[in-house]
């Protein structure tokens, strides 16, 4: 079980630790910047962060002692040429990098391995871990890269990375906006996959087209990573065949919109998510948080609130500020307004972190 | 250059936090900072993006005058001239 959490937040990085009083905030990193995503390498313990400074760029740092002492590594950079069109309307752009999105270490048989999705939606690979980076081109230059355009923000982005761990050369992403990809071959060649899955805010006609997708958030099962789930702009999906087909989960209450998802990393049944409640009225509903958790693949739906706001309460949990652990017992979710809960059992029960934390961009158990 | 840029710099021995100079050469803006890049590697990604374009919340004075092409920095930097870099306000 997991004893530690790293809280990337608006303004820094903390670290909060299991103690006999329970969680509490034990470190402060990058105090008043900008943390948009933390990654802990399994392969060594080393942890990632990725900042976003409001005038100076976007920069990758490494700890290699848990927080300690940090490192510069490089950002990912586009090369000269690269531009990214968006297919509703906006003119293609000349792409630079705005935004880590992701990050996922490669396997224990590739050393060094890293993979990156960006904003404004280039995935990039690393093999020195992260001193280097170069641009994925079998799926950049991909053609319906045309058709892909922005979510939430005004550019696409891959979001989501999954790494299979029967077989390190196939990784699964999502991208936002731009649906589910696979390469079975270290990223040299993509299969567009998530048949099933559908956007209502696309013309009927075009309702089900695979590149179209708005996928917020998509996490497989460790061990049984051809099971899929996917929180989407539309509702809530599952595939057991490895991504490439999906079903539409219709049941979770009190609402299938919401951008978080997870899955315990031994029964692919058992998912969890944070509704809020739709999207254009990006809040809980009924200004309770609660968390919405399945146990039988997406048939029946457990609303937890134990522990949770019940009143005026207006947290909304970005796409990867849910987490659980290796465990599966322990669960974590931080929210816009600074909010930070964890269970121990499941999500039976929550208790708040006593702290007031800045907006909460990402959680992960370390 | 200006504190908020500065910090990301590992200090110099014995100098407290604040502003950070350095004299190199350069005709031009770009040279200028060309020239300061090769002297201090890291500070090339805090100040231009990967364009080589100055960076959108990024602002450079030669002399008092803000930078206006901010993506060519072809502008002359007079002998013995300074060059300040700033976090731009709009940034903020």
């Amino acid at each position: 079980m997991a004893d530690r959490l790293l809280v990337s937040t608006r303004k820094g990085l903390f670290t909060v630790a299991r103690g006999a009083g329970g969680w509490r905030v034990a470190r402060v990193s990058f105090l008043a910047e900008n943390v948009t995503l933390a990654h802990a390498d399994p392969r060594d313990g080393g942890w990632f962060a990725a900042l976003n400074l409001g005038h100076f760029g976007v920069k990758l740092k490494f700890s290699p002692d848990a927080g300690a002492t940090w490192e510069d590594r490089a950002a990912p950079a586009y090369p000269e040429g690269a531009t990214f069109a968006v297919a509703d309307g906006k003119p293609p752009a000349v792409a630079t990098l705005k935004l880590i999105w992701a990050l996922e270490s490669g396997g224990a048989d590739q050393p060094g391995r890293l993979w990156c999705g960006t904003l404004p939606g280039g995935l990039f690979r690393s093999d020195d871990g992260g001193k280097s980076w170069a641009l994925v081109r079998g799926l950049w230059d991909r053609p319906e890269r045309a058709g892909w355009f922005g979510g939430g923000a005004d550019q696409p982005g891959i979001h989501s990375l999954c790494r299979d761990p029967r077989c390190s050369r196939t990784l699964r992403l999502a991208v936002s906006t731009g649906g589910v990809w696979t390469t079975e071959d270290d990223g040299a060649t993509w299969q567009l996959d998530g048949k099933g899955i559908f956007a209502d805010y696309m013309p009927p006609d075009r309702k089900f087209e695979q590149n179209v997708q708005d996928v917020h958030m998509m996490v497989q099962c460790r061990e049984s990573p051809d099971h899929i789930w996917v929180q989407h702009h539309n509702g809530v999906f599952r595939s057991a065949d490895a991504g490439r087909t999906f079903d539409v989960v219709p049941n979770v209450a009190p609402s299938v919109f919401g951008f978080a998802v997870a899955v315990h990393p031994r029964d692919p049944r058992t998912a969890w998510f944070v509704p809020a409640t739709k999207d254009e009225r990006r809040v809980p509903v009924d200004g309770k948080v609660v968390v919405s958790r399945t146990r039988d693949g997406g048939a029946t739906f457990d609303v937890l609130r134990n522990g949770l706001p019940q009143e005026h309460a207006y947290d909304l949990v970005y796409r990867h500020a849910l987490a659980v652990d290796d465990s599966g017992d322990r669960l974590a979710f931080g929210s816009t307004t600074g909010g930070l809960w964890v269970s121990e059992d499941q999500g039976d029960s929550w208790k708040a972190i006593e702290a007031r934390l800045p907006p909460v961009h990402a959680v992960t158990f370390v | 250059m200006a504190p908020a840029l500065a910090r990301w710099l590992a200090p110099e021995p014995g100098a407290s936090a604040g502003e950070r100079a350095f004299a190199v050469e350069g005709a031009t803006v770009r040279e200028v900072l060309d020239a300061l890049f090769a002297r201090v590697p890291v500070l090339r990604g805090y100040v231009l993006d990967e364009r080589g374009a100055l960076r959108h919340h990024v602002v450079c004075f030669v002399n008092g005058v803000a930078v206006r092409d901010k993506a060519a920095l072809s502008e002359p930097v007079p002998a013995g001239g300074e060059i300040y870099v700033f976090q731009a306000l709009s940034g903020g």
